[in-house]
């Protein structure tokens, strides 16, 4: 296991309010985390400052061996090194087809030039069908986006989460508004993803999380609170306080 | 959007067979213009019938173009009319110097001693711009004896300005309602350029008399017509071939993605700007295009043309013939600039409601802009949108 | 004509020899009589021409008669008559509709005459000038203040030499202080131009820097005024402005046409020139051996002109480095027109403060300017920065709400001719139009198009086009007046430089008001709470009890209504048409996106930074205004890029995406 993310001393202000208070978190490859904390804790701030979209007022964010800097990034480039990030709401591209949003994802050049000229090959298209069974929707491919269920667009994002191929997939609250056997299928999807590349989950649902078995990390005003195993960090009496206790 | 089932390998004209049928009726509607024009065939449509087909015609092709940079890729450009402007004048240049040489040759061909080529370009000069008190070819004209230059400006200056403007407000990712302003922004302020006397394209002038072709001054204006007519089907055919398959295939995939969410297809990796960058600038190119081969049926073009009320006309035609197809903006633009020159010029029956008379002439831009509110507000898929009912239900 | 005069002199002689044989013995020893003296001029005086009548004026005055210039001046406003049978001058009071002619000696009433026995004494507006001037002396002491200050119009309208002193000693005796002040002014005008000794003029000339008077600035520009020379060398005593270098100060062609316009070089050939002389040596086809059709270049015409002058019949052409050897021969400068370079000297230093004084009030004039075009931009766009700003509405009909507002003004004075009562009822029946209006656009279109932001952008503008072609239909294409009432129509001027209409400042109040009616309504009530509330969380707003729906269509009818009022005031200075809104509407925009969106301090700084913008580069370059907007949009173009979210931007999450 190696450091793949290193996020170091991240501060971050939105107009006097501290959002992200001397922050320092690692991520290992593979490995799968998942990142719990009270509403307001920074944990989907944390996934911006990774993704480019917010650029912190102090600290590293280093990333893969040669630890590249991530800040000062465009947010495409940070993807294209191979960060994917799913949002809580489920954003896939409902106008288009299940296949037109996998073939999007799928690793490949992301130039105009290039995709302007791009014809698809065969293992393009069985890695897609390939995909679509691996997230439940291999029946569904020629549907439009936007007709599939709830859970279903859940899936499809972490769908193209994947075809992406990334080192690091930034998951946030996957399951929300999931039943439970879908729910099941999601803990699947992430823990099999976790094998090979780092996954961090951004969850609220504590039996969720116990169902990953895997390392967790209390988010707690902009900074980590404690960090173990789920069962470490919920007798941790600081945790209880500020989440489980209320 | 063509049929889903299809494996992507397959090639873009199987996948959209509404590009088969457009090129299809367009070609019928060419041959039967041409059939009944008066230059060529039965001399049941007039020469000026004939420039006004011509013409719209362009203005679909420009419409076709809107709907790529707006219908696809979301960008509410309103500046798109200042390209089609600049590519009018461009040509325009040529025109006008090179049938004021004519004259001026002409002119000159009695006089006992032969002109240099200096007295020609100064006679040329003071023809052209005496209008606006000057008698030296401004810098900007160096090149206004070539037609292959020129060409190349209508190509060149559109794409280059879109591509300077789109790269600046791109970049600093100024989106949606406000992207809009700046293009309008930008399109006053080349129309209020353009209207002074001393940038060296005649003030509020413009250039005119440019139906008069050089070299072609010994065909009937009716033949003129027509070839200007069928060049104009071909680009407009050539165009929507062209967008078509730009959106189909999976650059359109991105684009329409663009237009939806922007910020996922950044995640995805995908650097926006420059795709907006790429639309904006094929947009605006062919644009200039449309506009090169407009104004010599029109004759004239003047800085009123490029006025901002123009470009958001351009969004009101693809708005009511329905976004995010091609064919929409075709029939919307066609529909819209055909109606409007029917009920402008005094085409349409007044209608005597007893104790008032609707005159058409004054009452068509009510009924348009009331009509523009009901589309936008009932049938947001536009004209287009009817489509889909009939090909969706069972 | 000609035969009357002659008639009329030939009446005069003996007339004159009647008067001075049978003159009353008392009156002529106590003070003399007028009449002989006026029939010594009699011919000029009754046939006054401008060339003859100064010699006539300076005699009369000489004369030094207590009763001359009271003659003098009537005399000037028409009110001499001249009997033609005996020649004499009367005076005349119009009774009714009859004339009653008055001695001009003892004041007694003449019998009356019937309207052909006399007539009218009319001098021309040359003449009348010239008597003015001639009476300024004498009617700087009138004992009318209003006839001394006519005096010394006409001294400031042409100033001589000959005014100095009786300029200097009517100031002792000023009771008027506003005169006196503008009798010492006037005086050093005099002094500075027309003073005997040098350090009298120097002292005048001192005094009149910084002094930023059009008159003082007049005659410091006369004392500098120059003329361009040329000569062979530098003469010698004359007042120098300037050498000026070929090359450099002026190109070695105009150089060139100094020496051709001064006779000192023969003119140059020109291409014209020498064509026509070859068109003129055609032989055979031929000029000069060179068949025709190769003279199209400069080249050839040159080889045939010089076959030409061979053969004897042109003569040689200048060599070509004939005219810069006769430029360099020659010094070329200016030279001013005043002969004592001290003076000049002087008179160029006062100009330089007087120059430094007018850049300041200049530069005072144009913030007044700027304050008076943001107050007008800040008006048209603060309902825009409302319903923009915060409801994220982008209203393209905002321009049609300025015109209805303007239409709203014209038509109440249609119905109330008080311009002052029409106003009074216009500014809030305006608001009441276009809130009305606003309110209703919202319920039927804006509301159902909130998710979709670009098409509300085109379904009001779809309104625009509607309401303005309506406008068009109503109101007719010809522009409408609203004209404001008298105590508006006036200018507050501080001096020549610095001065603005009164209408424009009462603008600049209207925003004002506005300014803290906002920030009054938006901080301090109900309204403005539940507004903030709605634009920060509508969901949570509605949770709370407060109804956005109300909240929207309030607002949107506030924008629309503010508009209304806008419009009236723009309407009171601007032309009424159906297109007035448009003119606006994209300046108003770019007022609102440059300021920074939903904020009403935004708006008052975009309004700022555009006006003063566009006055600041109207300065530089006064006579395009085309280009001064043409410019500031470019400039806004690029503001953008740097502060894509305007001058008052919010920060953080607040701010959305």
């Amino acid at each position: 296991m190696s450091t793949l993310l290193e996020v170091s001393g991240v501060c971050v202000t939105f107009d006097g309010f501290r959002a992200i208070n001397n922050l320092s978190i690692q991520i290992a490859e593979p490995e799968l985390r998942a990142v719990i904390g009270p509403n307001g804790a920074g944990k989907t701030t944390f996934m911006d400052i990774v993704t480019g979209k917010t650029r912190p007022d102090e600290g590293r964010v280093t990333w893969g061996e040669k630890n590249i800097s991530l800040l000062g990034m465009s947010e495409s480039a940070i993807a294209r090194e191979g960060i994917g990030r799913k949002f809580q709401k489920p954003t896939v591209f409902e106008e288009q087809t299940v296949r037109e949003n996998l073939a999007m994802a799928l690793r490949n050049k992301r130039g105009p030039l290039d995709v302007l000229l791009y014809r698809g090959t065969r293992q393009e298209a069985a890695r897609i069908t390939e995909l679509a069974r691996e997230i439940g929707l291999a029946d569904h491919l020629p549907r439009r986006a936007g007709d599939l269920s709830h859970g279903q667009k859940q899936w499809l994002e972490i769908g193209m989460l994947l075809a992406q191929d990334p080192r690091l997939l930034l998951v946030d609250e996957p399951a929300a508004g999931m039943t439970p056997a879908e729910r099941e299928h999601t803990t699947d999807i992430l823990r099999r993803a976790a094998e090979t590349r780092a996954v961090v989950v951004i969850e609220h649902d504590m039996e969720f999380v116990r169902r990953l078995g895997c390392k967790v990390t209390v988010l707690h005003e902009g900074a980590v609170l404690a960090e173990g195993s789920l069962d470490h960090v919920t007798q941790n009496r600081q945790v209880i306080d500020v989440y489980l206790g209320r | 959007m063509g049929n889903p089932d299809i494996t992507p390998r397959q090639s873009f004209l199987a996948r959209t067979p509404s590009v088969l049928w457009f090129l299809g009726l367009l070609g019928l509607f060419t041959l039967g213009v041409t059939v009944l024009a008066e230059g060529f065939g039965m001399a049941l449509l007039s020469t000026s019938m004939v420039k006004i087909l011509g013409m719209t015609l362009c203005l679909c092709l420009i419409a076709v173009a809107m709907d790529v940079v707006w219908g696809y890729c979301g960008i509410l450009s309103l500046g798109h009319f200042a390209f089609f402007g600049l590519g009018g004048y461009a040509i325009g240049m040529w025109l006008m110097y090179a049938r004021t040489e004519g004259i001026v040759i002409e002119s000159l061909a009695n006089a006992p001693i032969p002109p240099t080529q200096e007295e020609i370009t100064n006679a040329i000069a003071t023809q052209i711009f005496g209008v606006v008190g000057s008698n030296e070819l401004p810098a900007l004209w160096t090149f206004a004896d070539s037609l292959a230059m020129q060409l190349l400006f209508v190509v060149l200056v559109p794409g280059l300005l879109a591509l300077v403007f789109g790269w600046l407000a791109f970049r600093s990712r100024v989106t949606g309602v406000y992207l809009s302003i700046l293009t309008q922004a930008m399109t006053l302020a080349l129309s209020l350029y353009l209207f002074q006397n001393d940038t060296g394209l005649r003030g509020n002038n413009g250039l005119s008399g440019l139906q008069n072709i050089p070299g072609l001054l010994h065909l009937p204006q009716s033949t003129i017509a027509l070839w200007f007519f069928w060049a104009s089907a071909a680009a407009l055919g050539a165009g929507y071939l062209f967008f078509a398959w730009l959106v189909s295939g999976k650059f359109g995939s991105v684009i329409r993605g663009i237009r939806d969410n922007e910020a996922r297809v950044r995640f995805l990796g995908y650097h926006v700007e420059s795709y907006k960058l790429v639309v904006f600038t094929l947009t605006a190119v062919i644009s200039g295009l449309a506009g090169a081969l407009y104004y010599p049926q029109a004759g004239i073009i003047n800085p009123a043309e490029i006025a901002p009320i123009a470009s958001i006309y351009l969004a009101v035609w693809v708005a009511i013939g329905g976004r995010g197809r091609l064919y929409g903006a075709v029939i919307g633009a066609a529909l819209v600039s055909l109606a409007s020159s029917w009920f402008t010029g005094g085409g349409a029956p007044d209608v005597n409601l007893g104790f008032y008379t609707i005159n058409w002439t004054d009452w068509w831009l009510v009924l348009l802009g009331l009509g523009f509110v009901a589309v936008t507000l009932f049938f947001p898929r536009g004209i287009g949108g009817l489509f889909d009912l009939l090909v969706r239900k069972p | 004509m000609r035969l009357t005069a002659l008639l009329s002199r030939a009446v005069t002689m003996p007339v004159i020899l009647a008067w001075l044989l049978f003159l009353p013995p008392d009156e002529a020893g106590a003070q003399p009589a007028l009449q002989p003296l006026l029939q010594e001029h009699q011919a000029e005086l009754a046939r006054p021409s401008r060339s003859t009548i100064g010699p006539v004026i300076a005699a009369l005055l000489a004369s030094d008669h207590p009763g001359i210039t009271d003659f003098l001046r009537k005399w000037e406003a028409r009110e001499v008559y001249l009997r033609p049978e005996d020649g004499l001058f009367f005076y005349a009071e119009k009774t009714g509709s009859r004339l009653r002619l008055i001695d001009i000696d003892s004041g007694a009433a003449v019998a009356e005459p019937g309207s052909r026995e006399i007539e009218q004494i009319r001098p021309n507006a040359g003449v009348r000038r010239e008597v003015a001037a001639a009476l300024v002396p004498f009617e700087l002491n009138a004992a009318d203040p209003a006839r001394r200050a006519a005096a010394l119009d006409a001294i400031a309208r042409s100033a001589e030499a000959s005014q100095i002193a009786p300029l200097r000693e009517s100031i002792g005796t000023e009771t008027d202080p506003a005169l006196k002040i503008r009798k010492e002014r006037l005086l050093t005008l005099l002094t500075a131009q027309f003073a005997p000794t040098r350090s009298e003029r120097l002292d005048a000339i001192a005094g009149l820097a910084g002094d930023i008077s059009i008159e003082a600035r007049g005659v410091l520009n006369q004392l500098t005024a120059t003329r361009d020379g040329v000569a062979a060398a530098l003469p010698a005593g004359a007042n120098i402005a300037r050498v000026l270098e070929p090359g450099t100060d002026l190109t070695e062609a105009q150089a060139h046409d100094r020496l051709v316009a001064a006779g000192l070089a023969p003119p140059r050939q020109t291409a014209a020139d020498l064509r026509d002389v070859l068109a003129q040596h055609i032989v055979e086809g031929a000029v000069g051996g060179v068949p025709l059709h190769r003279l199209n270049t400069t080249a050839e015409r040159i080889r045939a002109y010089e076959a030409l002058e061979r053969a004897g019949t042109v003569p040689p052409r200048a060599a070509p480095d004939e005219m810069a050897r006769a430029v360099a021969a020659h010094v070329f400068y200016t030279e001013y027109l005043q002969p004592d370079p001290r003076i000049t000297q002087a008179a160029e230093d006062a100009l330089a403060a007087t120059t430094r004084t007018l850049g300041l009030y200049q530069v005072a004039d144009l913030v007044l300017d700027g304050l008076s075009l943001a107050s007008i931009f800040f008006l048209a766009a603060i309902g825009l920065a409302i319903t923009f700003g915060v409801m994220g509405v982008i209203n393209m009909a905002h321009g049609e709400f300025i015109m209805m507002g303007a239409y709203t003004g014209y038509v109440v004075q249609l119905f109330i001719p008080d311009y002052t009562i029409s106003l009074l009822i216009a500014l809030p029946l305006a608001f009441v139009v276009t809130f009305g209006a606003g309110v209703a656009m919202e319920r039927l279109v804006i509301r159902h198009l909130y998710t979709r932001p670009l098409e509300t952008l085109l379904a009001t503008f779809g309104i625009s086009i509607a309401l303005q072609q309506l406008a068009k239909n109503v109101f007719g294409t010809q522009a409408r007046p609203l004209t404001a009432p008298d105590w508006l129509s006036g200018a507050l001027t501080l001096n020549d430089i610095v001065g603005i209409s009164t209408i424009r400042v009462a603008i600049f109040v209207l925003a004002l008001i506005f300014l803290a009616l906002l920030l009054f309504i938006l901080r301090r009530t109900r309204l403005g709470l539940e507004v903030r509330a709605v634009t920060q969380n509508p969901g949570m707003a509605a949770s709370m009890g407060i109804n956005p729906d109300r909240i929207n269509m309030l607002t949107f009818g506030l924008g629309s209504g503010i508009a209304g009022i806008a419009g009236v005031a723009i309407g009171l200075y601007a032309q009424v048409t159906s297109e007035m809104g448009a003119n606006y509407i994209v300046q108003s925009f770019m007022t609102v996106v440059v300021g920074g969106v939903g904020n009403v301090w935004g708006t008052l700084a975009g309004a700022s930074l555009i006006g003063f913008l566009q006055k600041g580069i109207e300065w530089f370059n006064p006579s395009n205004t085309l280009a001064a907007q043409t410019y500031m949009i470019l400039f806004i173009i690029l503001f953008i890029q740097f502060r894509p979210k305007g001058i008052v931007a919010l920060k953080g999450r607040a701010a959305g995406d």
